[in-house]
């Protein structure tokens, strides 16, 4: 199954008579972008402004970050089981403009993060290079949440769509091909098979029934599920409403699947698939899922080695050990990302789970004690005055706070250090 | 403290009465106290007999 | 920068174990290795008084010993406490970190000191000290002092303090979080890469892994068994012939109970500060039960209670110690034709 990837390179957005890509400049038809946008009835009105790299512009709270696609109409449909009828994600051409990206913004919350566009902050976080179409939707008073977040996961996607759709029959600059064998390629002595196991939801969260997380379904019942890992970069999956570090751009672009294709290039292991895999809020389900995740990296991908991540807070890590001591037995060797979730800082308390063979360990540290003091911001965006006001006036930003820095799909530059 | 011997791998662990005496019992007259040594005793000869793993 | 120094009896000057209980002493200036101290901390500094104590009496007397360090300290105007270093003594280390620790919290000034790895002082005190790692040779203290020495500038003048491996120090083991050059995804790929074929890897994080202890086979007829009785309790005769300590105790005893039915109160004491001892001294049959396996080894249910039980106190005794002295119990007690131990724990 081969991907393809046309990219078009932005260097300018701006708003425009028609929607048009020329060159590196995107021009965007405000009225009917925000026309569609409306058309759903869930938004009484929405905003739409333009932030360039490096501006001193803060905008939050980020509900989504999503980078502008849009697929060749015959080779499947964008967002399928959301904005399109159920297609397989992953194959023939789909149209990227790279350097650009659609960020959405809900009313504050409790975990709210900002996009920082400059300063320190900024610079830790690859969303400051990016030229960003910063939509504010303002949802109708009476909307209960689940309608509310639907209104802004359809926006987040819709205006992505709508933007890419400007670059279908343009030629690209360049072309990106994701292509591997699957399981069936036979393997070379040497050369390690691969495997990624990343949990895409956790119960911890509980998902609003029409909540579209996995191919436009919340999870909720889904034994883990083996996926082609062009799946993953081409709109099966999306970040759910309440999230801690996940963006959906960063499934588009997943650092690890990325990772894991580099190598192959390089023939140095063979990448064979993924499975997509939720985090429990019982025991039972933990251990099932586990048992099955484990169970299809090595029966159905024939994984010599496996990469493990978690999604949501500290838990999740028990069902990400569970499954890789699972794949440990059946001899499969695993690597982990863990978050520190120690209250005490300190490194024994710092692991959830505790298993000799679970011993090749990334720690990305836990984000709210590196700080930086916040940049002096010409302009905010945010949902309402108080909360530009909020995010105007903050003082210090920390990892923890910022998209981009401390995400959870392997883009994190952090490292916790044992002192 | 059972779980501190279990996290350090001991093997056969029986649970005694209490950090303060774990072979007594303060609250007892005399000949109890001495019944409940004994019976802790026990379960550790039981234990002794057996196959690691089959005592809790 | 005005320096206080911490010494126990034999590098403070006074004499070898049989000073253990000498009470504390403050000496004017440097004293012993603190001369060299002095000399290594550099221009300006100078130890203006030394506080020596015996091991025995320190550990014994943890509390008042760091009263006293702590106020000797304040009336000196102290800018700068070291302790040691104690290499691996183990009371030296346990006395040294209490007091370090006093001094740090109570007068908020740089403590530093030194120890070895096994010595107990580390597992209890790295977390909240600078305890620099001396390995076990005293014939290192001229390197260890210089290492002491450069931490303590470091912390006086408020530096940023470098990683475990650069400045010498054991890990407190806190974690602290900085950037990298490398992704989490680059970093993932290539630790698993190694781990799949076979090549080193060092993980982030390492988890505290106690390896499995293979179970030895059952008694086979307990009544010909040899059972001899072990406890962390600090069961002692009365008067601690052997000195174990009531905390982190670094040594263990083995007492003669042939012909003895029953343990009575007013021969014995309990050396534990952990748990209230006063069930156990009032019948030490409590923790140590030689009166109920006296009666099966008369009626035949075991073969013979070993006559000889082992004591030691396991207060906060940290791993690297025990592990020694259960290893050492171990031994003696193969030596001496033991088939099954009932250890009893508080």
């Amino acid at each position: 199954m081969r991907l393809t990837l046309a990219i078009h390179p932005i260097e300018e957005l701006r708003f425009g008579e028609a929607t048009r890509l020329d060159g590196t400049t995107l021009a965007i038809d405000q009225e009917e972008l925000r026309r569609l946008l409306l058309a759903d009835g869930g938004l009484e009105s929405v905003d739409l402004e333009v932030v360039r790299p490096g501006e001193r512009c803060r905008f939050g709270a980020v509900f989504d970050v999503v980078e502008p696609r849009a697929k060749e109409p015959a080779d499947g449909a964008d967002f399928p089981g959301i904005l399109g009828p159920l297609r397989l994600a992953g194959r023939g051409t789909t149209h990227v403009l790279r350097g650009a990206a659609v960020s959405v913004i809900q009313d504050g919350s409790a975990f709210g993060r900002v996009i920082e566009m400059s300063g320190a902050a900024g610079e830790a976080s690859p969303y400051s290079r990016l030229h960003h179409l910063v939509v504010v939707p303002h949802p109708r008073a009476s909307l209960p949440r689940r309608a509310l977040m639907r209104a802004l996961r359809v926006a987040s996607l819709k205006a992505a769509v709508y933007l890419a759709k400007a670059a279908l029959g343009q030629e690209a600059s360049t072309y990106e091909v994701y292509e591997c064998g699957g399981p069936a390629e036979s393997a070379t002595p040497g050369v390690p098979r691969l495997a990624y196991i990343g949990q895409i939801h956790s119960f911890q969260m509980v998902a609003e029934p029409d909540e579209p997380i996995f191919y436009g379904s919340n999870t909720i019942g889904m034994a883990p599920a083996a996926l082609h890992p062009n799946e993953w970069l081409d709109g099966a999956i999306v970040s759910s409403y309440f999230n801690l570090g996940v963006e959906t751009y960063f499934y588009q672009n997943h650092p690890i699947i990325n990772e894991l294709y580099r190598w192959q290039e390089e023939g140095k292991v063979l990448l064979t698939g993924t499975v997509a895999t939720m985090a429990a809020s019982d025991n039972r389900d933990r251990e099932r899922n586990s048992m099955i995740a484990a169970a299809l990296a090595k029966w159905n991908l024939a994984a010599d080695a496996v990469v493990l991540t978690k999604y949501g807070g500290g838990a999740p890590h028990a069902d990400m050990g569970l499954t890789a001591r699972y794949c440990e037995e059946l001899g499969i060797r695993t690597v982990v990302q863990v978050s520190d979730m120690s209250t005490d800082r300190s490194a024994e308390s710092a692991l959830l789970f505790n298993y000799p063979e679970v011993d090749a360990i990334v720690n990305v540290g836990r984000g709210d004690t590196l700080q930086w003091v916040a940049p002096e911001v010409e302009r905010v965006i945010a949902a309402s005055a108080g909360a530009a006001a909020s995010l105007a006036s903050l003082e210090r930003l920390t990892a923890g706070s910022v998209c981009g820095v401390t995400g959870q799909q392997g883009l994190s530059r952090l490292r916790s250090f044992v002192y | 403290m059972v779980p501190v011997a279990k996290m350090v791998g001991a093997n056969r662990i029986i649970q005694g009465n209490g950090i303060v005496h774990p072979l007594g019992a303060a609250d007892l007259p005399p000949a109890e106290e001495k019944e409940l040594r004994r019976r802790i005793l026990r379960e550790a000869f039981e234990a002794l007999q057996k196959d690691a793993g089959e005592t809790d | 920068m005005r320096v206080v120094h911490y010494l126990n009896q034999f590098f403070g000057g006074l004499g070898a174990e049989e000073f253990a209980g000498a009470t504390p002493e403050v000496r004017e200036g440097a004293v012993g290795p603190g001369r060299l101290l002095e000399q290594l901390l550099g221009e300006g500094a100078k130890v203006v008084k030394t506080v020596v104590a015996g091991d025995n009496y320190a550990v014994e007397n943890l509390d008042a010993l760091a009263a006293l360090v702590v106020k000797e300290v304040r009336e000196a105007g102290g800018d700068l406490f070291v302790a040691g270093p104690c290499f691996q003594a183990g009371r030296y280390g346990v006395a040294a970190g209490a007091v370090c620790a006093a001094v740090q919290r109570e007068l908020g000034i740089p403590a530093v000191t030194g120890m070895g790895l096994e010595n107990p002082g580390v597992d209890l005190y790295r977390r909240d000290l600078y305890i620099v790692d001396s390995g076990g040779s005293v014939a290192a203290m001229r390197e260890v002092l210089s290492r002491m020495a450069a931490l303590a500038h470091k912390l006086l003048s408020k530096q940023e303090i470098g990683s475990p491996a650069e400045e010498g120090y054991f890990a407190h083991g806190l974690l602290r979080d900085a950037f990298v050059d490398k992704t989490a995804a680059e970093r993932l790929v290539e630790m698993v890469y190694a781990k799949a074929t076979g090549a080193p890897y060092e993980s982030e994080l390492t988890p505290t892994v106690f390896p499995a202890i293979p179970a030895p086979p059952p008694i086979a007829d307990l009544s010909r068994a040899r059972i001899a009785i072990v406890t962390d309790t600090g069961v002692v005769p009365k008067g601690n012939p052997d000195k174990i300590a009531p905390i982190a105790a670094t040594n263990w005893g083995s007492y003669d109970i042939s012909g003895v039915d029953d343990l009575r109160g007013e021969d014995f004491e309990v050396s534990h500060r952990g748990y209230d001892t006063r069930y156990v001294t009032e019948d030490p049959d409590r923790a140590v039960p030689v009166d109920a396996l006296r009666e099966f080894e008369k009626q035949g249910v075991i073969g013979k209670l070993h006559d000889r039980f082992v004591s030691t106190s396991g207060m906060v005794n940290p791993l690297a110690n025990s592990r020694r002295l259960g290893r050492e119990i171990a031994q003696r007690l193969k030596e001496e034709g033991v088939d099954a131990v009932v250890l009893v724990s508080a």
